[in-house]
């Protein structure tokens, strides 16, 4: 359906690109990123608002490199919603239909207000709607304009968290109830996870990695992934004592599935240790323990902790399943 | 304590800013007080007054309506765009405030005033000197910085988020500008088109070397305070100042009102 094929655009010191990578029909494709890793810049890029940009997209076939962005018929919601405020929620929303004809119009903004929720705010001002609401109308203006393709900026991050899974179930069913695609970025992971049937990584204007989302959130690619995905305990394989072909990759423990005892296991990868540093946290400990000249963090229950009398500068076995060891 | 020495920043404060109030009103209440209803009355029936306060405001207005034209594709521009020479720009616009408005006059009349451009203006059926055209010129180029700069100021609060929004639901760049762009600034622009329109209203310096005829209604203050003294000139003034005042709060509370007071 999106095809972007070496997308590069430079701004200052910033560079994004080259970026390629496609979006299927009808899919919810989220780009996961830090903030200023070009999410929005790359977002406006393909929406055609962006000066100096190199490379081609392309929609369903249809080369839309040098269109101007009215004529692209991509939707965009940014995450400050940008509502108009000299009109209405209804005006805002009908927008569109004083540049283009909208097909079954009527029909489908009372499909909007009613799937949006938004029935008692169209008389109102834009000014005094809360987070929630002007996010639901910024949604409701751009897919009344039925684009082909759905930008999305960050849409949940100005919106209460409170409000945010309401509307994250809502965005959920968007893409077949209005047969339109979607392209998502945020920094958040559990809206990627939530949302995306397929998942860009992005960092530092470039992609690294790029997938189904369950693949991508379990199985980086590469350390920065990992790393920026949250994975602890990143060991390369000599710390196991590998001596195979797995010797120079990199691996991933989970802190939760770390062992303490104080006899050698040989069912287990098991390792002197001394514990440096613990944290107090509610349900359990967070453990800081010294293996081969490594800080290996782990999080420990608290009935565990106790069991084994853990404490500061004690000494004891570390111990990890192979089957928990994961390689990146 | 603390309610103490709140009491006293706020005195001090608020002895200070009454000076500068009593200083602006006393001569308009003294104005007014000296020349009374009745006399106002009298003088605004003048056909002689009349007629000059009237070509006062609209050859204000229509000063106004073509710097609103001319000026806020400008204003857009400064505030949107960043390119060569942007401050060398926007410092050669606020010139007209800083200058002596009798230098101004005579710079528009050697500019306008003959060779080619006169010889243009002609073409266009318009005369400068002694006409409406040369009054109009005067006073915008000495006001119209003050429209500007509110557009200006405007256009520059407006995030530019908006127009691409616009933009992708379909609207053109002009579209998108008359659409949204524009009503979102109006209030600004208002303002500005009134303290542009306000200032245009009070011009004498440059008016009065390019056209003492027609007379606008500071040339005919000046021109009976010369000739018969004040007691004929300040009615005048009193009128000129009640009706500008009148038409200013109006204009200014329906924008307030409508857009939000600012």
């Amino acid at each position: 359906m999106l095809k972007i094929k070496n997308l590069f655009i430079k701004e200052g010191n910033f560079t994004l690109g080259e970026l390629s990578f496609e979006v299927a029909t009808n899919s919810y494709f989220v780009i996961l990123g830090k903030t200023g890793s070009g999410k929005t810049m790359l977002l406006e890029s393909i929406a055609g608002l962006k000066e100096g940009v190199r490379g081609e997209i392309y929609c369903d076939e249809k080369n839309m490199t040098n269109l101007s962005p009215e004529e692209r018929n991509f939707g965009f919601v940014y995450q400050d919603f940008m509502l108009f405020s000299n009109m209405s929620v209804e005006k805002n929303i009908k927008f569109s239909t004083r540049f283009k004809k909208i097909e079954k119009s009527d029909e489908l903004f009372k499909d909007l207000i009613s799937f949006l929720h938004i029935k008692e705010l169209l008389k109102r001002d834009v000014k005094h709607l809360s987070g929630g609401e002007k996010q639901r109308v910024a949604i409701a203006r751009a897919i009344y304009s039925r684009p082909k393709l759905l930008l999305l900026d960050e849409p949940l991050s100005a919106v209460d968290p409170n409000l945010r899974s309401s509307i994250m179930k809502l965005l959920k069913n968007i893409t077949k109830r209005y047969d339109t695609t979607i392209v998502h970025v945020t920094h958040n992971f559990k809206e990627a996870s939530f949302l995306a049937d397929n998942i860009a990584i992005m960092l530092d204007g470039k992609i690294l990695q790029i997938g189904k989302a369950n693949d991508v959130l379990n199985k980086p690619k590469n350390i920065d992934v990992a790393k920026f995905l949250g994975f602890k305990n990143i060991f390369k394989g000599s710390f196991f004592d590998f001596e195979d072909e797995r010797k120079d990759s990199y691996f991933s423990v989970d802190p939760n599935r770390i062992l303490f005892s104080y006899k050698k296991n040989d069912k287990y990868f098991c390792y002197k240790s001394k514990i440096e540093n613990i944290l107090d946290i509610t349900d359990h400990y967070k453990v800081f323990v010294k293996v081969k000249k490594r800080v290996v963090f782990a999080k420990v229950p608290k009935n565990m902790f106790d069991k084994l009398e853990l404490k500061e500068a004690k000494e004891c076995m570390l111990c990890i399943d192979e089957k928990d060891i994961r390689i990146i | 304590m603390k309610n103490l020495k709140d009491k006293q920043f706020l005195s001090v404060f608020v002895f200070l800013g009454s000076l500068v109030i009593l200083f602006l009103t006393i001569p308009l209440i003294k104005l007014f007080g000296s020349v009374g209803l009745i006399s106002m009355a009298k003088t605004i029936i003048q056909a002689e007054v009349y007629n000059s306060i009237f070509l006062t405001l609209k050859v204000a207005f229509y000063g106004v309506v073509f710097v609103l034209i001319t000026g806020i594709p400008l204003a857009y521009l400064l505030a949107k765009y960043d390119f060569f020479g942007k401050s060398l720009l926007e410092s050669l616009l606020d010139i007209p405030v800083m200058v002596p408005h009798t230098a101004a006059g005579i710079a528009l009349l050697i500019a306008y005033g003959n060779g080619y451009m006169q010889r243009f203006l002609s073409f266009l059926h318009l005369d400068f000197i002694d006409a409406t055209t040369g009054i109009m010129s005067a006073m915008m180029f000495l006001s119209a910085p003050f429209l500007i700069n509110g557009a200006k100021e405007g256009f520059r609060k407006i995030d530019e988020r908006y127009e691409n929004v616009a933009r992708t639901l379909g609207a053109g760049r002009f579209e998108a500008f008359f659409a949204v762009i524009l009503p979102m600034a109006k209030s600004d622009i208002i303002n500005g088109a009134l303290m542009m329109w306000s200032r245009a209203l009070g011009e004498f310096g440059a008016v009065v070397i390019i056209a003492y005829h027609p007379m606008v209604a500071p040339v005919l203050i000046y021109d009976r305070f010369n000739n018969y003294g004040l007691k004929f000139s300040a009615p005048v003034a009193a009128d000129m100042i009640i009706i500008s005042v009148v038409i200013f709060l109006t204009v200014r509370a329906i924008n307030n009102k409508k857009y939000g007071s600012r």
